[in-house]
């Protein structure tokens, strides 16, 4: 079993080894959706670390004494596994293989200390809903081999936050069959960034993409703290519907920091749009691309580059299935009613002219 | 009912003394009255901006008459739309007010249900035979009309071969009265044809958008007029002609030459009578001439817009300019077919984001049925409006003529002075004058005197701005044609309200139906009467009550339309489709609030005009 993969090699048959989030981007790859490049460090890194030394007989002594009822008791055990995972070392042969391809990845774009995100991607294989039973952990902007290794641990150990190890047991999910792997991917230095759903999320109506977005890093927008440009595209005649707010605040990283903040978007760039028509036109272009790849609708993180032209400068950083409107079933909704049954209904009907 | 929402009443409405005595032109049922006080209340009467814009002449009415009664009782007593009633006109200072009559009570709806059920069906079925039918017999009756003989004079004696060896036993007295009485009928039977499918059409558009928005919620209302619009539209024939004879002219230098030249159409033509080429080309005229330039240069309802056959230098413009862009090296045909494929791919591309069998099913059955019928709603206005019209204001000219050679009237346009009741009191008096012998006077003096009289008014009529509408808005409409045409809704009733009481100076954006996709800037010409359509420069946005595609030459030079009444099937909203050509329609105040030279954003994708700098 390898200890890394990299994105491209790994589709959804690796979803055991990489998780569910890298393999998506596998998958995105596959479908020539431009991805920024990276690796996943595998669940069998994850495995092995935790059997060396004992680790594994030592988390599962802790957590059986877990009382639920006792909100303290949860946090003092997850403290303890936290602890523990952070001081005990990854094999060397792990390291070196983390290190080798990070310093792969860095080579590729000939900078030193390439920043990175590095995001946890849970797997368990037979159990439903996996996504919630890990912790789901980002780390951006990511510098040099002893912070990637550090901030893998911590992706790691964040299967046992406290909110991970309750809702594990609430749902009856066995603690050792919830395995994780991390990603290690490029960070794309962002001009503007956001999030799109391959339908119209307020209606349901499959013939329109809808996207989100705001200057600087995307997790302004996945977290809600800005009122995102609003774009509603016309998948068939890309018309585009605009909707620009008033972006205060935007998240950059903060070199002096190192970290990444929440700061005040310059007043020049408040009130214009945050991407170009032509921008818009190539993220829906990719969103129908994505959709018919999986062949439902889906719900995409992306981002556009500050350095690169267009169009080289679009990438997408993750895809998922859609949740509210596929999990309906898919009924008609004219209601299995006859060209004549529906002109029936129409000609006794009415219009509304005034409220 | 909706209580009161700030429209005046029709009864307080307060005409300009220059329009004293406008009630007498019209026929009493056409005026609002104490009497009817009650039901008039009730309704919502608006202003019919698409058909009658400007101030009616009296004769002009006549379609008004003829379609109030043929639309109307095709869906009350002939097809059954059932909760629809017809719709109703009154005249307000020379303009024309309409409102969909209330509906009918819940008993007759569910009568009306069954008969519609069972006739409604039935033409859906067999539209694509029923519709050559309707064809021959109008052209039929096209020709019957074209073939009235109009007496051109009455004779000092009528000639021996009526008389002997028998006598014909009626003469030309008669002849006239005969020949208005059966013009006035078949104007008012075309009509009658003119709506015998035409329900039925909106209908089915109005269903298909129905569907449309329950698959695809967020649908733009130009993409639903662009799925339905066809390519092949006899509309746009004339035009296709006209190209046809740029093209034969620009082959050759010696008619290329004629028709480029800066003289009149008629001298241009005596020019080409005297060269082989040129009569070889006057012969390929000849055969589009009828039917393709029996077409108005206006929309067809106004007798002074003049047709193709009778203003000949507005075809023959059109030529000049098409040779010299032939010689540029332009393209100057629509593209037919690839608009056709156009379309037909949006259809499919639309067809695989439905999600189940059976609505793709119910979207297939209802599109089919609706490109099928609404070819009617396209191909009939050229038939009737057009064609049909050009020939009723040709034979209406001969009558007008007779009068001024026995000096009823001064000139002979000054017939349509007139209403359709009270020619025949102008021809019986000429008749009746002629038949008692020499040195009998007629009442001439009061007829012109009338005339005169009417002139002014019309004259101050076109001056005045009547108010966008009168009465209580409806809760709801059923009657098709109330919100295809008109485009009669909530927000356009509000907007209304809004617009009668703004200054137009500080307006600074307009809304309407985005009709026709596609965002430019630009400056407008504002054309309020159809005349000054002339005067449109290459590059500007045209700003008009409405437009029709008679006028579809002018659609390659401007950049952008707006109208202020149209739905997005209005004549104004089809042509720019067809052009490619961004369009707004249905602002409601368009032509009050921008001026000439004013620069605007036009939005045709959102309906929204901004005014960006006041000329």
């Amino acid at each position: 079993m390898p200890y890394t993969l990299w994105f491209d090699k790994a589709g959804r048959e690796a979803i055991g080894l990489v998780g569910g989030k890298n393999a998506s981007l596998g998958e995105l790859i596959r479908a020539d959706i431009p991805v920024p490049p990276g690796f996943s460090v595998t669940t069998e890194v994850f495995s092995e670390f935790l059997s060396a030394g004992g680790l594994k007989e030592k988390i599962k002594n802790l957590l059986s004494k877990i009382d639920i009822q006792d909100v303290s008791s949860v946090e003092n055990i997850s403290n303890r596994i936290r602890q523990l995972m952070a001081e005990t070392p990854f094999s060397k042969r792990i390291e070196e293989e983390i290190s080798f391809n990070y310093q792969a990845l860095a080579q590729v774009f000939d900078v030193h200390d390439l920043p990175v995100a590095v995001r946890s991607s849970a797997t368990a294989e037979d159990l439903p809903g996996a996504s919630f039973a890990g912790q789901q952990d980002t780390f951006l902007w990511v510098q040099g081999t002893d912070e990637v290794l550090e901030k893998i641990k911590l992706c790691m150990s964040s299967l046992f936050t406290p909110r991970a190890i309750s809702y594990r047991i609430k749902m009856g999910f066995p603690h050792e069959k919830v395995l994780i792997s991390v990603g290690v991917q490029k960070i794309v230095d962002a001009r503007a960034a956001g999030v799109m759903f391959t339908l119209n999320p307020t209606n349901g109506d499959p013939s329109k993409v809808v996207i989100e977005g705001n200057w600087g890093l995307g997790e302004s927008v996945v977290s809600g703290i800005c009122n995102p440009d609003k774009f509603v595209v016309d998948k068939v005649t890309q018309e585009i519907d605009k909707a620009i707010s008033l972006k205060e605040c935007e998240c950059v990283y903060d070199p002096v920091r190192r970290e990444v903040i929440h700061a005040d978007t310059p007043p020049d760039r408040r009130e214009i749009p945050c991407i170009e028509d032509q921008e818009v036109l190539e993220l829906t272009r990719y969103a129908k691309r994505v959709e018919a790849y999986y062949g439902c609708p889906q719900d995409i993180e992306w981002a556009i580059d500050k350095q690169k032209p267009f169009p080289l400068n679009i990438f997408m950083v993750q895809s998922r299935p859609e949740t509210i409107w596929s999990q309906q079933k898919k009924e008609p909704v004219l209601g299995k009613k006859s060209a004549y049954e529906l002109l029936m209904e129409k000609a006794l009907s009415r219009v509304k002219v005034s409220s | 009912m909706a209580e009161k929402k700030g429209f005046p009443m029709p009864l307080e409405v307060e005409y300009p003394k220059e329009l004293e005595g406008w009630e007498e032109m019209y026929p009493p049922m056409y005026m609002f009255s104490k009497d009817r006080k009650e039901w008039e209340e009730k309704h919502f009467w608006f202003h019919d901006k698409i058909h009658a814009p400007e101030a009616m002449y009296p004769l002009d009415l006549i379609f008004h008459e003829a379609w109030q009664i043929s639309l109307s009782q095709y869906t009350t007593r002939v097809f059954c739309i059932p909760p629809a009633q017809g719709i109703a006109q009154r005249m307000v200072g020379c303009y024309m007010y309409i409102t969909p009559v209330a509906p009918p009570p819940p008993e007759i709806i569910g009568e009306k249900a069954g008969l519609f059920q069972k006739r409604v069906f039935y033409v859906f079925d067999h539209y694509d035979e029923l519709w050559g039918v309707w064809l021959k017999k109008f052209k039929a009756l096209g020709e019957e009309m074209n073939n009235i003989k109009v007496p051109e004079e009455f004779p000092k004696f009528e000639p021996d071969d009526t008389v002997l060896p028998e006598p014909k036993g009626y003469y030309t007295s008669y002849d006239v009265i005969e020949a208005w009485d059966k013009l006035v009928d078949m104007m008012i039977k075309g009509w009658q044809y003119h709506f015998q499918y035409l329900n039925l059409a909106y209908l089915a558009y109005l269903l298909f958008a129905d569907i449309c928005r329950k698959l695809f919620p967020g649908i733009a209302e130009s993409t639903i007029g662009k799925l339905v619009a066809g390519a092949y539209v006899q509309m746009f024939r004339p035009e296709e002609e006209l190209c046809r004879l740029a093209r034969l002219a620009a082959a050759v230098p010696a008619v290329s030459k004629i028709l480029k030249s800066d003289i009149p159409a008629d001298k241009k033509i005596e020019s080409l009578r005297k060269t082989a080429e040129g009569n070889d080309w006057l012969v390929e005229y000849e055969k589009s001439k009828d039917p393709w330039f029996f077409v108005s240069c206006g929309s067809g309802w106004f007798h002074y817009e003049g047709s193709w056959t009778t203003k000949l230098d507005i075809p023959f413009g059109y030529l000049k300019a098409d040779i010299e862009r032939i010689e540029k090296g332009e393209k100057i045909e629509r593209d037919v077919p690839s608009i056709d494929k156009a379309r037909a791919e949006l259809a499919e591309e639309y067809r695989k984001l439905i999600k189940t069998d059976e609505d793709r099913k119910s979207f297939d059955d209802t599109y089919r049925a609706v490109r099928t019928i609404y070819k009617y709603a396209e191909d009939h206005l050229f038939w009737v409006e057009h064609w049909f019209h050009t020939i009723w204001f040709d034979k209406v000219r001969e009558f007008g003529r007779l009068l001024v050679k026995y000096g009823m009237l001064k000139a002979p346009d000054d017939i349509y002075l007139f209403n359709r009741f009270e020619v025949p009191l102008l021809l019986e008096d000429m008749a009746t004058t002629w038949a008692l012998g020499e040195g009998v006077p007629s009442r001439s003096q009061y007829w012109q005197a009338k005339a005169e009289k009417r002139n002014k008014i019309l004259d101050a009529a076109k001056k005045w701005n009547p108010i966008p509408a009168l009465g209580t808005p409806p809760e709801e409409v059923a009657e098709p044609f109330t919100v295809m045409l008109w485009g009669i809704t909530t927000d356009k009733v509000q907007d209304w309200l809004k617009g009668m009481a703004v200054v137009p100076a500080e307006v600074t954006e307009l809304k309407g139906f985005a009709s026709s996709a596609g965002v430019v800037e630009g400056k407008v010409r504002v054309v309020k009467l159809l005349e000054e359509i002339t005067k449109i420069e290459e590059g500007e946005i045209l700003v008009c009550p409405t437009t029709n595609p008679a006028w579809a030459p002018v659609f390659t030079k401007i950049k952008a339309s707006i109208t202020d009444i149209g739905g997005l099937t209005s004549h104004a909203a089809i042509v720019c489709r067809e052009y490619g050509v961004p369009s707004v329609t249905g602002t409601g105040i368009a032509t009050t609030v921008l001026k000439t030279g004013d620069t605007v954003k036009v939005d045709g994708n959102t309906g929204i005009v901004k005014i960006l700098k006041r000329a």
